[in-house]
């Protein structure tokens, strides 16, 4: 009986304990909300301590801290076409269109805001901001700090295909204008080379499969596509057609039947376009090479030195 | 006994109102003819029929909306008018444009009929709260009685919708809501009786005017047995429950039974449900108020030469006064929504059987030899 | 198939002093199979349970879940370490940086790094606010499963807090993508210590008010307390871990127990319900855990901001090694996740940058297998108020 008494006593007192609380709410629900950042004001908790405290989102916003993760933004004239974001990008919604600039035309091309030139054309550079997952990987490798992460976070859109973010800013008639040159330019050093042949794919190493792939099919481009990738295309095209844990076995299985001594194309290829992009980029707050620099180095090491660099990537990566 | 022959009319002259209830504007009403066709009358039920819509669409949808957010450290509708007022009337036009869906595997005429009984049975309820001492829909004497009853047609009408839907989660809902509103109605009557006892009448104008004199507040009943109050918390309690209102609203518990009930109603079908609710949370505050507030007296006493209490009293105030009454409740029932969690079924027949019935029926005894002895 | 169903455990209800819903029937009535979710507002996400019903007492309970299915396992052999991480923060996505630093310990035991002291203190300051963030989400949803409403506003007022600090942090904020292998991403900013200081502080009393209002009410204990009780030999015999296992009166925890990180020099305490106010193991004991851990969670921030070594020049990234590839092994490490052990095993074949394998061990999925053992025999408001104790989250239940 007790019991019975007890309970509907702590019943009624609990009751009347909650329903205090919500008064005490309802009373100071006269407080707005005071304006105040997390970051910067020191009475922060206080201010937020009573009152109301949601805001009418589309005409007030709470400030984002400025080096939020939310869309991405390119500053394509900086861009040097290397390819390290997309290859960070764990889904792959970087699509990177390059091509070769033509030795006179590099005075056109520029240099980058921190002064390092550019080599490369940039065609066509597309973000899919409706697969991205704002994880923030694509922007540290990039050696020079031209893909970024905005505050920007209200960005919905009707259309799925506005979701592409198209940075590039090439247009289409330059675009096959300068692709019109480079093959010409290239049938010229092809009709030198057969005379003193001497081939430096340097760039070759750099141009990423699935854009080696899509240099390939495109038409225009024919000249220019077998010597500009000469390295990754056959490895790379398996790849992307095999469900990944195949490819991984196989390429596994790849590197190990071949070990670090024969000098093919693929052995060489490899090194240069999966592990040197990572070594910037990791190091890239620490210290930073001019990118320019340590691409050339990348290229020169791949073509002379895959086997040692083989070796020492092992050897790096127990660090 | 002095209980039963209290009912009989002349007790009521020993009780000495001040204000008496002269049902004037009814009476106009009744006898105002257009062309031989008795508009008048058909306007009585149509005003409460307007009241509830105006009273569900700001003090009912908006208000609710309002406390709970304000409860809640929000701000609630702010966007369509002023301080979002016209957001309720933004909401209506949006149900009423909706697609009257009736689902391919429900009964059809359950479906369609069961909103407007549970309706009706709110509405009907109406037809005996006085609104002022000067307009009461039907004054009958057994105003109370009358009120208690039609509010059960509820429970038919939320069977039907939970049977015709055709949906196990609303039929579900809907014999919960069956039980609960059944099992209710025992404390609740009983509450009800303490406070019909200490009028000595159920006609409800009789009622309030058992509770009118010169100190105002002092004359209503809660005040005039030591037990009054106890039967007013009751009988508030199982209001809620009857009105399917949290803490007491398994049958339409939304974290449950999806939304009970009403689960498959849409459009107008599910606004005629709310106004049915919020109807019936009005209806039953008006019933407290009316039985141990003093209805629409003013609370204000006469303080000498400052005869307050005479000066706010009269058909205009009275029907002021009990709105205010009214409408305090029912942001109470929604403070109280905003703050307890939900029963489970068997706890709320624990509440309804092993807790408030006996403490209602204590009440009563205790009311009984109160009016018969001491008073 | 009903008929073969045993009618309401007798026994463990009564133990559970639950036996009241035991009713000897009198009449046969039918079954009744009742399809609850994959769109319930009870089943937090994409669950779905079928019930077996026999009037409102629940005769079977069957979880069905693979609604959120991603391949996680799968996608991780495609990728690199670092890229599986955001991977991690989508299982448990109100947990994410719990998930992270469980796959980072992995990563880093198979790589053999020592992570800096500063780095360790700032890993378990976000972990425990995130512990805080979840635990708060948990309980405001079950008061939401127990139709308070009010709470689950207030609770994610003060969620929203964490939120800030955390997107001030690392600029996102739910997934992180912040703990790193042999780091972590960002620096603390200026002034976050003495931010996270000041909600501490501003937190306290309001988990005071929350548990004044929620878990204090006498309704809510009613709805709460003797329901779902799991035995700890049940639990065990499971794998239950987290609260749910803590719930039962196991004191197990791994942050005690399995100890990492920096954890062995804070002091702080394995909750377990004492049982006065709730029985042991039902749903309310479960609750209760999560609201005391709050408590510690507040302690064990408190003690990291006052222990955590100051360098002004502190590179976050010092020791993220330059490219991961690990030598050929495999390796299992596990943390306390809010819900559970949350436990990664890798293989590394040695030739490669990507994981040979990635086995998720995940706590909630565990959890979640009690349910038919708790179900059955109680009401269907029950089941409902079982499943918000056990604090599921489909993201990581499905992977
Ligand atoms: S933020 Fe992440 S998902 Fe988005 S583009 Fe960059 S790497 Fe890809
Ligand atoms: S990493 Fe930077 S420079 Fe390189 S392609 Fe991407 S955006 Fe351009």
């Amino acid at each position: 009986m007790s019991e019975y008494f007890d309970s509907i006593k702590k019943g009624v007192s609990s009751v009347v304990g909650g329903m205090s609380i919500t008064l005490k709410h309802l009373a100071n629900a006269t407080r707005w909300r005071e304006e105040t950042t997390i970051m910067d004001d020191d009475n922060y908790f206080n201010k937020l301590n009573e009152g109301l405290v949601t805001i009418q989102y589309p005409s007030e916003a709470i400030p984002t801290p400025e080096f939020a993760r939310y869309r991405l933004h390119n500053d394509a004239n900086d861009c040097i076409a290397c390819n390290q974001c997309a290859n960070a990008c764990p889904v792959n919604c970087i699509t990177i269109e390059s091509f070769k600039a033509t030795p006179d035309d590099m005075e056109e091309l520029g240099t980058t805001s921190d002064g390092s030139k550019k080599k490369l054309w940039l065609s066509r550079f597309d973000i899919d901001m409706a697969k991205c997952m704002y994880c923030g990987l694509c922007t540290y490798p990039c050696p020079t700090e031209c893909l970024t992460m905005t505050p920007v976070h209200d960005f919905a859109e009707v259309d799925r295909a506005n979701f592409i973010y198209h940075f590039s800013v090439l247009t289409k008639e330059k675009e096959a204008e300068k692709r019109a040159k480079l093959a010409k330019y290239e049938e010229e050093e092809k009709a030198k080379k057969a005379a003193a042949p001497k081939a430096a794919p340097a760039t070759g190493a750099r141009v990423s499969p699935l854009m080696a792939k899509k240099a390939a099919a495109s038409a225009d481009a024919t000249a220019e596509a077998p010597k500009a990738e000469p390295a990754p295309a056959p490895e790379a095209q398996p790849a992307k057609k095999l469900p990944p844990m195949m490819a991984a076995k196989l390429a596994a299985k790849k590197a190990a039947a071949e070990g670090g001594a024969t000098q093919t194309p693929e052995a060489k290829a490899e090194p240069a376009q999966s592990e040197t992009p990572k070594a910037e980029g990791d190091a890239q707050p620490a210290k930073k090479l001019p990118p320019m620099m340590a691409a050339k180095l990348a290229a020169k090491k791949a073509a002379e030195e895959a086997a040692k660099k083989q070796a020492e990537g092992d050897g790096q990566s127990t660090t | 006994m002095r209980l039963f022959a209290t009912i009989a009319p002349d007790a009521l002259a020993a009780s000495a109102a001040p204000v008496a209830a002269d049902n004037a504007w009814v009476k106009a009403l009744e006898s105002f003819e257009v062309a031989g066709v008795p508009v008048g009358v058909w306007a009585i039920p149509a005003i409460p029929l307007v009241f509830i819509a105006v009273y569900a669409l700001y003090v009912g949808v908006y208000g609710e909306r309002k406390v709970s957010a304000f409860i809640q450290d929000r701000i609630g509708p702010n966007e369509t008018g002023k301080w979002g007022l016209l957001q309720t009337i933004a909401d209506i036009l949006k149900l009423i444009q909706k697609e009257d869906v009736v689902p391919a595997a429900a009964d059809k005429p359950l479906f369609v009929l069961g909103p407007l009984i549970v309706f009706v049975g709110a509405f009907a309820a109406f037809a005996v709260l006085p609104f002022s001492s000067a307009f009461i829909g039907a004054d009958l004497n057994v105003g109370v009685f009358y009120a208690v009853s039609i509010v059960s047609v509820e429970a038919v009408g939320i069977l039907m919708c939970g049977w015709g839907s055709n949906n196990k989660w609303s039929l579900f809902g809907a014999v919960r809501s069956v039980a609960q509103v059944v099992s209710y109605e025992i404390p609740a009557s009983i509450s009800i009786l303490v406070g019909v006892m200490m009028a000595g009448s159920l006609s409800m104008q009789k009622i309030v005017m058992s509770q009118s004199g010169e100190y105002g507040i002092l004359h209503y009943a809660v005040f005039q047995s030591p037990v009054a109050w106890l039967a007013m918390i009751i009988y508030f309690i199982s209001a809620l429950a009857e009105c399917n209102r949290a803490p007491f609203d398994i049958p339409e518990a939304e974290s449950e039974l999806v939304s009970g009930y009403f689960t498959e109603y849409g459009g107008m079908k599910f606004a005629m449900i709310f106004l049915a609710e919020y109807a019936s949370m009005f209806m039953t505050s008006v019933i407290l108020s009316v039985l141990f507030l003093g209805g629409w007296n003013s609370p204000l006493p006469n303080i000498g030469p400052v005869a307050l209490n005479d000066w706010t009293n009269g058909p205009v105030w009275g029907a002021f006064w009990i709105m205010l009454k009214g409408f305090f409740f029912v942001i109470v029932m929604m403070w109280v929504r905003w703050t307890l969690p939900r029963f489970r079924v068997d706890q709320l027949m624990y509440l309804c059987w092993k807790v408030l019935t006996p403490f209602a029926l204590l009440t009563f005894a205790f009311a009984a030899v109160w009016e018969l002895y001491v008073r | 198939m009903a008929e073969t169903l045993e009618y309401a455990p007798k026994t463990r209800l009564s133990q559970a002093g639950a036996d009241r819903y035991i009713v000897e029937k009198e009449i046969e009535t039918e079954y009744m199979t009742l399809n609850m979710g994959p769109q319930h507002p009870a089943t937090h996400g994409v669950l779905r349970v079928e019930l077996v019903t026999d009037g409102e007492v629940v005769v079977k309970a069957t979880p069905y879940m693979g609604y959120l299915h991603r391949c996680f396992e799968k996608h991780a052999e495609a990728l690199d370490y670092q890229q599986v991480i955001p991977y991690t923060d989508r299982m448990d996505y109100l947990s994410a940086m719990c998930t992270e630093h469980a796959y980072v310990m992995a990563i880093e035991k198979l790589l053999n790094i020592e992570v800096p002291r500063r780095i360790e203190f700032m890993r378990v300051i976000v972990v425990e606010l995130q512990r805080i963030a979840s635990h708060q989400v948990a309980i405001a949803t079950y008061g939401l499963d127990i139709g308070a409403f009010t709470p689950f506003l207030h609770i994610m007022r003060d969620r929203e807090h964490i939120l800030t600090l955390l997107e001030w942090l690392c600029g996102a904020r739910m997934l992180y993508n912040y703990i790193w292998v042999g780091g972590v991403s960002h620096n603390f900013p200026p002034k976050f210590k003495q931010r996270v200081a000041e909600f501490v502080k501003y937190y306290r009393p309001k988990v005071d008010e929350m548990m004044a209002l929620l878990t204090e009410n006498k309704l809510f204990i009613e709805r709460t307390r003797g329901v779902g009780v799991l035995p700890a030999d049940v639990a065990i015999n499971y794998g239950c871990s987290g609260p749910m296992l803590r719930g039962s009166g196991v004191k197990w925890d791994l942050r005690k127990n399995d100890p990492y990180s920096i954890y062995p020099e804070l002091e702080f305490d394995a909750v377990v319900p004492d049982g006065k106010l709730s029985i042991i193991g039902d749903s309310l004991s479960r609750h209760l855990v999560r609201c005391y851990e709050i408590y510690e969670s507040l302690k064990i921030i408190e003690q990291c901001i006052d222990k955590m070594p100051e360098d002004p020049n502190f590179d976050p990234h010092a020791a993220v090694p330059k490219r991961i590839k690990p030598p050929a092994g495999e390796v299992y490490a596990r943390g306390e996740n809010p819900r559970g052990e949350v436990g990664f095993y890798v293989i590394s074949d040695g030739k490669g940058t990507k994981p040979f394998r990635c086995k998720a061990r995940s706590g909630c999925f565990v959890n979640l297998s009690v349910l038919p053992e708790l179900a059955k025999g109680n009401l269907i408001s029950d089941v409902v108020a079982i499943l918000g104790s056990v604090d599921i989250v489909l993201g990581e239940v499905d992977r």
